[in-house]
């Protein structure tokens, strides 16, 4: 994976072009829209080499897309295209579609975001692969069909014979992915765009694919623009590193020195604004404050200026250029060509030096806005948080179990089967303390939330609140209770009605609990104020914020009743990373002046591990592992726990690379015909490489209990082992 | 799938049974089909009205009046859905309903099914192209013809058609337009070629009318639904494959926006039905449409429901169609 080698000649200034396979220079993208023009991409460039990886890292909207679309000739008639990008030598911006879909799938390919989109349903899977080989092979269906076979095992796909035949919707979405990621090397192209291909994916299935996409490589020896936001997975996979920000590409360089010596203040901001698997529990997060420029009003100057803490006027009237900075410290052209070339569009950036996110963005005093939290102490809360033994238990949770009915298709619906999404967990939720409940998608995390705040009914088991039984209470003696126990949604988009005011929208839990007009009215001022956003904007609508402030707005939703516990599902995973720090502070916060308890139902582990004094992880219904935040991170018992911590990408190149890791094979199974006896088995590494047949016989018969290991550290497995990780 | 197609032909029987009754109930309220006898002047002798009613059942209660509709049992062996005898009509002793309805079955069935192939094929045409044209002068033009289309009233746009068929055969100077009648006695004796060019001057013109309205909204679905799988990712895989424009837009877009478009066509037949009875009134079909209208002025309550359950059946089989077609358009619907 590092391409950093034989490249003294091109610093002697004979730039060696032979093994140059895809040349941007100065491409441009704009939109046509009834605001005017948009300009999406501005004066991109860069060079990729022959088996080289290229990581483009940006938030939504920097761009990053874009460009790759550009290249491939995908955007929407809307769009104009200037600038340049070879191919192997040819240009191919401004072919006619017969022309660029020479080039396509032949000498570049691309994945895109989402597997379970990206395969056309009515078609076999064999069929779309062999599709790709037919379209620039002479060759006949059968051979098409055997490449098809041999391209599915190579990217790591179970029985390749039955899954040939098999439609879309039979696989999993890893396995999609896998498919498209086959399609790609179809025809061993020189260039693979890779475009967020492991976003939708959960982390273990996430490493599998990754694998999968080096085995691609590793077979074509094409070369990779790996598009995404995760700069854990950019850290692990990639020689060099573009980051992009309003369109332009304003830092790159090889990713070691971008990581760890950022020249642009957004580079530097964007990993200081990242829970960190790596880093102690309740660190402050330094998020950037404002949002991300919007493209009908870019300013004047440099993007990132209004958003910038060391932006003076210089920086709000001159666009600075891509520069790299010599060794007296002076800001001078850098070649693209040299992949160690280490270059920033700031015209600070000789400044940097060694500066820390938190010398940079930790703020002096705190206003209202996207990173702003109500009340910010600047300091590390970690001696704020309570003891973990301590607290009396305000949520109580014995033995749930919530099972869904499978119906059969015909007139009469009849049961037919159960998915157990919930078989028979216990919690204990403390006043003041974050309970995180952690897992894959489908473990049944977001039912047992629901489960909680008898928005669904259980099937068996208890909950308690403060003592008080919850599960025999009616929808009508619910109510009063539903003051205290309150609920965040994860979709700022969606849980927020379009044709409320965002005044109404705090109000309306106020209103249902009967309380009047004016009281109200005061009330949701308080509250915006709160959650850091001006009381002033009740009277906009949700659409005219951003999605960061429309999350603060929920949050103020909840708190409108003075709950005395949130249930958080999954409340920053549809973030960007500036903003998502931005409302984990504002948690952090809140909690510390309200005394709130939060249940934050999460798959995110970095997010967990920071913002958590306990977690429970969940696998097909059952929690595997419970214990406090040092406990669970430091010492993972259970066999799931481990490989989930080790599959999460630490945004740092040298220790992702050198880690351990734990791999799990194999996608989750259907819940509703879980394995027998411990229901991790059947990927569970220990179970395949570690443990004997008389073992074994164990994992398959007898279902493990939670046992303590002592001090709280409890885990649902036979053979048990700490290790520790990171 | 023969299993799913077994068991929702099955589902389809309660539901024809409700059809039944309802129509039963609806047409049995509507109006006496006696009202004529009894408002005629001068009165008819008392016995002839009773006999009237006697041949036509009027003189049973109306649950027992179903019963004999539906099974014949107790009739007069003129009468008995199941046993295929549709009742007595009120327009004479002598008129048979299933024989009428026999002899027109044909002349409607050969406009439904031209009406519905154009407007099928030329509406997808339309959608496509008007989807892969988005906001182009040729999209607004096909948008603006569509809706004009759909807000055009049948009954006046079926007279401008005639008109225009009359006006255009004065000015060729043949009658290149039939403009009267449905042809069948025309085509008599005469060769294929002879019969297919008869056909095309009587049918052209009632056509175009019957399939307007479908082929308008059916063009706007399709628009929509290309536009959804053009932008879909599964489409820009298919390029980013490098397969040439046309093979993306037939292999993939077009084969799956098609697979929505089966149900609005099955629901769409009630429609073509609707209008097959103004088409024919205004080209005088001897076909079901003007079968209906006969009924409806006869107040022939047996003529009135054997019609009714004819074309409920029809749109019925037409839904069970489409579902079917479903599976096999769609895997991710595949029936055991």
């Amino acid at each position: 994976m590092t391409a950093t080698d034989a490249t003294n000649s091109e610093r002697e200034g004979t730039v060696d072009r032979d093994d140059v396979v895809l040349e941007v220079d100065g491409l441009s993208v704009t939109f046509e829209s009834d605001d005017g023009p948009l300009r999406a991409v501005r004066e991109v460039s860069y060079v990729l080499r022959a088996g080289e990886a290229l990581g483009i890292v940006g938030e939504s909207g920097s761009g990053k897309s874009v460009t790759s679309m550009a290249i491939m000739g995908l955007l929407p008639r809307n769009a104009r295209v200037t600038g340049s990008a070879r191919v192997l030598g040819q240009e191919v911006i401004g072919l006619t579609d017969a022309q660029i879909s020479k080039v396509r799938g032949e000498r570049i390919a691309m994945i895109f975001q989402d597997p379970l989109t990206s395969l056309n349903p009515v078609y076999t899977v064999g069929y779309q692969i062999a599709e790709a080989v037919l379209a620039h092979r002479n060759v006949s269906r059968a051979k098409a069909m055997e490449r098809a076979l041999e391209l599915l095992e190579l990217v790591g796909i179970p029985h390749p014979e039955q899954r040939l035949r098999q439609y879309p919707h039979e696989l999993s979405g890893g396995m999609r992915q896998r498919v498209v990621i086959a399609i790609a090397m179809a025809n061993e192209p020189d260039v693979i765009i890779a475009d967020e291909p492991t976003t939708a994916l959960d982390v273990t299935v996430q490493a599998q694919v990754l694998e999968a996409l080096n085995a691609a490589r590793r077979e074509t020896g094409a070369a990779l623009v790996l598009i995404t936001h995760d700069l854990g997975v950019v850290a692990g996979n990639v020689d060099r590193v573009a980051v992009m920000y309003g369109g332009r590409i304003v830092e790159s360089g090889p990713v070691e020195e971008v990581f760890y010596r950022p020249r642009m203040p957004y580079a530097l901001g964007l990993l200081g604004s990242l829970p960190r698997l790596d880093a102690g529990r309740r660190e402050r997060l330094n998020p950037i404050t404002g949002t991300p420029p919007s493209l009908s009003a870019m300013p004047p100057g440099c993007s990132f200026a209004p958003r910038c803490p060391l932006a003076r006027q210089q920086c709000h009237e001159e666009e600075p250029l891509l520069l790299g900075v010599d060794e007296h410290g002076d800001r001078v052209s850098a070649d693209v060509t040299d992949p160690a070339a280490h270059s920033a569009a700031c015209h600070f950036s000789a400044e940097l030096g060694e500066s820390s996110p938190a010398d940079l963005f930790r703020p002096a005093r705190q206003g209202a806005g996207e990173g702003g939290a109500a009340e910010d102490t600047g300091g590390d809360r970690a001696d704020t948080a309570p003891d973990p033994a301590g607290g009396e238990p305000i949520l109580t949770v014995t033995n749930l179990v919530k099972n869904f009915p499978i119906r059969s298709k015909g007139l009469l619906r009849r049961k037919i089967g159960e998915v157990q999404a919930v078989s028979g967990i216990s919690l204990e939720l403390r006043e003041r303390e974050t309970l995180a409940l952690v897992g894959e998608s489908g473990c049944g995390k977001s039912t047992t939330a629901r489960l909680l705040l008898q928005l669904i009914r259980r099937t068996s088991g208890e909950v308690y609140y403060r003592g008080q039984p919850l599960h025999t209470l009616t929808p009508r003696q619910m109510r009063p209770l539903r003051r205290d126990l309150q609920l965040v949604f994860q979709d700022p988009f969606a849980s927020l009605d379009p044709r409320m005011t965002v005044a109404d929208i705090v109000a309306e839990p106020l209103r249902i609990h009967g309380e009047g007009n004016g009281s109200a009215r005061r009330r949701v001022g308080e509250l915006l104020d709160l959650v850091g956003l001006n009381p002033e904007h009740g009277s906009r609508y949700p659409h005219e914020f951003s999605g960061g402030q429309r999350q603060r707005i929920g949050v103020a939703r909840a708190l409108a009743l003075n709950p005395r516990v949130l249930v958080l599902d999954e409340p920053v995973s549809a973030l960007d990373v500036s903003i998502q720090a931005g409302v984990i502070n504002l948690l952090e916060d809140l909690q510390d002046e309200l005394g709130l308890s939060y249940l934050f139902v999460s798959h995110d582990l970095s997010v967990v591990r920071h913002i958590a004094d306990r977690v429970a992880v969940m696998y097909l219904g059952r929690i595997v592992e419970t214990g406090t935040t040092e406990q669970l991170f430091g010492a993972p018992a259970h066999p799931y726990t481990q490989a989930l911590i080790s599959a999460i990408p630490l945004p740092d190149p040298v220790k992702e690379r050198t880690r351990e890791r734990i791999i799990v094979t194999g996608d989750v199974p259907s819940p509703a015909d879980p394995p027998s006896g411990c229901r991790f088995r059947t990927r569970c590494p220990k179970f395949a490489n570690e443990l004997s047949a008389q073992e074994q016989v164990r994992c398959v018969e007898e279902p493990p209990e939670l046992a303590d290991r002592g001090s709280g550290h409890h885990d649902a497995c036979h053979y048990s082992e700490v290790v520790e990780l990171i | 799938m023969l299993v799913y197609t077994v068991r929702r032909v099955l589902g389809a029987i309660p539901v024809l049974l409700l059809a039944s009754v309802l129509t039963f109930v609806l047409i049995d309220l509507s109006g006496d089909p006696l009202a004529d006898l009894h408002v005629q002047q001068p009165p008819p002798d008392p016995e002839v009205i009773q006999l009237q009613a006697e041949r036509l059942y009027l003189d049973r209660s109306m649950p027992e009046r179903y019963w004999l509709w539906m099974t014949g049992i107790g009739g007069n062996g003129d009468i008995g859905l199941l046993q295929g005898k549709f009742g007595p009509s009120t327009q004479s002793a002598t008129y048979d309903i299933g024989a009428n309805i026999a002899e027109r079955l044909g002349v409607t069935l050969r406009l439904v099914g031209a009406a519905m192939v154009f407007a099928l094929g030329l509406a997808v045409l339309t959608g496509v192209v008007s989807a892969m044209r988005q906001y182009s002068k040729l999209d607004y033009a096909l948008t603006f013809v569509g809706f004009l289309a759909l807000a055009m009233p049948t009954f006046w746009f079926a007279g401008l058609v005639q008109q225009a068929g009359v006006s255009f055969n004065e000015l060729v100077g043949t009658p290149f337009f039939a403009t009267v009648g449905d042809g069948t006695y025309q085509a008599q004796g005469l060769s294929p070629w002879g019969r297919f060019t008869n056909a095309l001057a009587y049918m052209t013109l009632p056509t175009i009318v019957l399939m307007l309205t479908s082929f308008a909204s059916w063009s706007r679905y399709q628009r929509t639904s290309m536009l959804e799988v053009l932008n879909s990712d599964y489409v820009r895989l298919a390029r980013a494959k490098g397969l040439p424009n046309r093979v993306v837009v037939r292999r993939h877009a077009l084969r799956t926006a098609l697979i929505p478009l089966t149900t609005v066509v099955a629901v769409g037949m009630a429609a073509i039905i609707d209008g097959t009875v103004l088409t024919e009134r205004v080209f005088q079909w001897r076909g079901l449409g003007e079968f209906f209208i006969q009924a409806v002025e006869a107040n022939d309550s047996f003529a009135l429901m054997a019609w009714l359950m004819l074309s409920g059946t029809t749109v019925i089989l037409a839904n069970l169609i489409a579902d079917l077609l479903y599976g096999v358009l769609d895997p991710r619907i595949r029936y055991e």
